[in-house]
């Protein structure tokens, strides 16, 4: 990888917008380190910090996707608040205070964005279990169709129905099925 | 069924699938039917939160990918896991070995403090045979090798005490414990008579061995200069020993202390003669030269405190000889020329029938 390429922090996110995973790769390896010193530094271990980095560069990655970052700081500045927010708020869920967090950077507010994450992180939940109750093979029709949204016909070939109409009426009766188990776990909250 | 279809008319609208007029139709038809908007905006809500949610996996796979990439990177780099440990662990394991190590050194060191008294107040007997030291003469033995080399070198003996004639026909006696677990013994005196010798008779309990020479060449130590004492002898008596502590043979003197030996043993004499590993054997005369014990061993830790065998426990031995053994009865000194001599006088005559007794195993 040319170093120079990402070179600046408008380069990365360019990178970015433009759905480039080598740009996202680069903001990665580029900052976990950072991260997974303070999260080892303040009671954690290898593995969260790993999850809470991650988390942090999704709100990252998001943010740039749908252009609603307006970035004040550099983006390590950024991230740095991110995480820090996010392992503040787990730590707390854990029962354990950090009497004294140890700051290996200065930071900016994010509670916005982190509760917005928080949020959509808890309807993802809820959509994961929903889907995992629906069970097979409703879980994968339905992937298949709205996710990586393949045709009707090429789903209705992987799934051996005799034609499109069928699969259709199954996608239907999975689709009613999924709604009523996303729903009943589901109250939208400020969205 | 009509619910099916509703769902596919729902989702063309959704995505925009409609044509012209059938979208403001049912434009219209939500604008009225309160239950069919809902229906929408739940509709598009799961698929919406379905899509992002399918995203989300995604990027989440795509941020693992990387992150297990990176992990293979540094792994590579640092392929030492053990290393990784080390940095991490180091002062606590730093920490552990010092407390450890303090803790053994510690405990000796305690245990030796308290051993200390306790070895002062139990008594303990030394045996006096002598550690030759072994690894000087081996160090000699190989430089002559050097030097010679047809010849092999001789071995070194591994222990040596001392011991005396008391037959002219070729008999001597050492302590038993001299030549405890001997392969093969040599008798060497001051004039540098060299004999090879054979243990015939042990009485492990009053430690006391009778040799005699095996070699070919010997013709007879001539006449004894000294007898032996049956009967006790007193205290206070000038007593002295000839020995061989070291190479070369040692006089020594002092006075009978105690007419019983080691912890209360009447078998022996407690005589204040300074003794040495190597003294062990050796003969122990009175003023009159007469051969009144056996030097044995002597209490460690304490001044001036030696033991020797007393003679009678010797003659009764002698005198069961050939009951025991098949050997002819021996013929015992019966003149002392000693007497009356002034000690150098004594020495002289008396120091050819002492010899180092060199144990070979």
């Amino acid at each position: 990888m040319k170093k120079s390429l990402y070179e600046t922090d408008e380069a990365v996110m360019e990178g970015i917008r433009r759905s480039d995973d080598r740009a996202l790769a680069y903001l990665y390896k580029l900052h976990f380190p950072m991260i997974s010193h303070f999260i080892l530094n303040n009671s954690g271990t290898e593995d969260e910090a790993k999850d809470i980095y991650q988390e942090g560069v999704i709100v990252f990655y998001e943010k740039i996707k749908d252009n609603s970052l307006e970035l004040s700081c550099q983006i390590k500045t950024y991230l740095y608040s991110v995480c820090r927010r996010l392992w503040l708020k787990r730590l707390a869920e854990k029962g354990r205070y950090a009497t004294k967090l140890e700051d290996t950077d200065n930071f900016v507010a994010v509670e916005e964005d982190t509760d917005q994450h928080e949020e959509q992180e808890k309807q993802f939940g809820v959509m994961g279990e929903a889907l995992g109750q629906l069970g097979e093979p409703c879980k994968s029709l339905l992937e298949d169709y709205y996710i990586h949204t393949h045709s009707m016909q090429a789903i209705s070939d992987k799934f051996g129905y005799t034609n499109s109409d069928t699969a259709k009426n199954q996608k239907y009766k999975c689709l009613q099925r999924l709604k009523k188990l996303f729903f009943a776990t589901y109250k939208p909250g400020v969205r | 069924m009509l619910e099916y279809r509703a769902y596919e008319q729902i989702e063309r609208y959704l995505n925009g699938e409609m044509a012209v007029e059938e979208q403001q139709a049912f434009e219209a038809l939500l604008r009225t039917d309160v239950r069919l908007s809902e229906q929408v905006r739940e509709h598009k809500q799961l698929l919406d939160s379905m899509q992002q949610y399918g995203q989300r996996q995604a990027l989440k796979q795509k941020l693992q990918n990387i992150h297990s990439e990176m992990e293979a990177e540094t792994m590579e780099a640092s392929p030492n896991t053990w290393r990784v440990f080390w940095n991490r662990h180091m002062q606590t394991v730093a920490v552990a070995a010092s407390v450890s190590l303090l803790s053994v050194f510690g405990t000796l060191w305690s245990v030796q403090q308290l051993k200390a008294p306790v070895q002062q107040q139990t008594a303990r007997y030394v045996e006096l045979r002598r550690e030759v030291e072994r690894l000087k003469k081996t160090q000699t033995a190989i430089m002559n090798g050097i030097n010679d080399a047809s010849k092999p070198a001789p071995r070194a003996a591994a222990f040596s005490g001392t011991g005396f004639a008391i037959s002219a026909d070729g008999y001597l006696v050492t302590s038993s414990h001299v030549v405890e677990g001997a392969d093969s013994i040599m008798i060497e005196n001051k004039a540098g008579l060299k004999y090879k010798v054979s243990e015939v008779y042990r009485d492990e309990i009053h430690d006391l061995s009778i040799l005699k020479i095996a070699d070919s060449t010997f013709g007879g130590f001539g006449k004894l200069p000294y007898t032996f004492k049956t009967n006790e002898s007193e205290l206070g008596e000038k007593v002295f020993t000839l020995g061989y502590p070291r190479e070369d043979i040692v006089f020594g003197e002092g006075s009978l202390s105690s007419g019983s030996g080691f912890e209360g043993d009447t078998t022996s004499y407690q005589i204040s003669i300074p003794l040495n590993p190597g003294n062990s054997g050796g003969p122990l005369l009175d003023d009159k030269g007469n051969l009144i014990g056996v030097i044995s061993g002597k209490q460690a830790g304490q001044e001036g405190a030696a033991f020797a065998v007393k003679s009678a426990y010797l003659l009764q031995m002698i005198n069961e000889l050939p009951a025991s053994t098949t050997m002819a009865p021996m013929v015992l000194p019966k003149y002392n020329s000693l007497l009356g001599n002034p000690r150098p006088q004594q020495l002289k005559k008396l120091k050819d029938y002492v010899f180092v007794v060199k144990v070979y195993n």
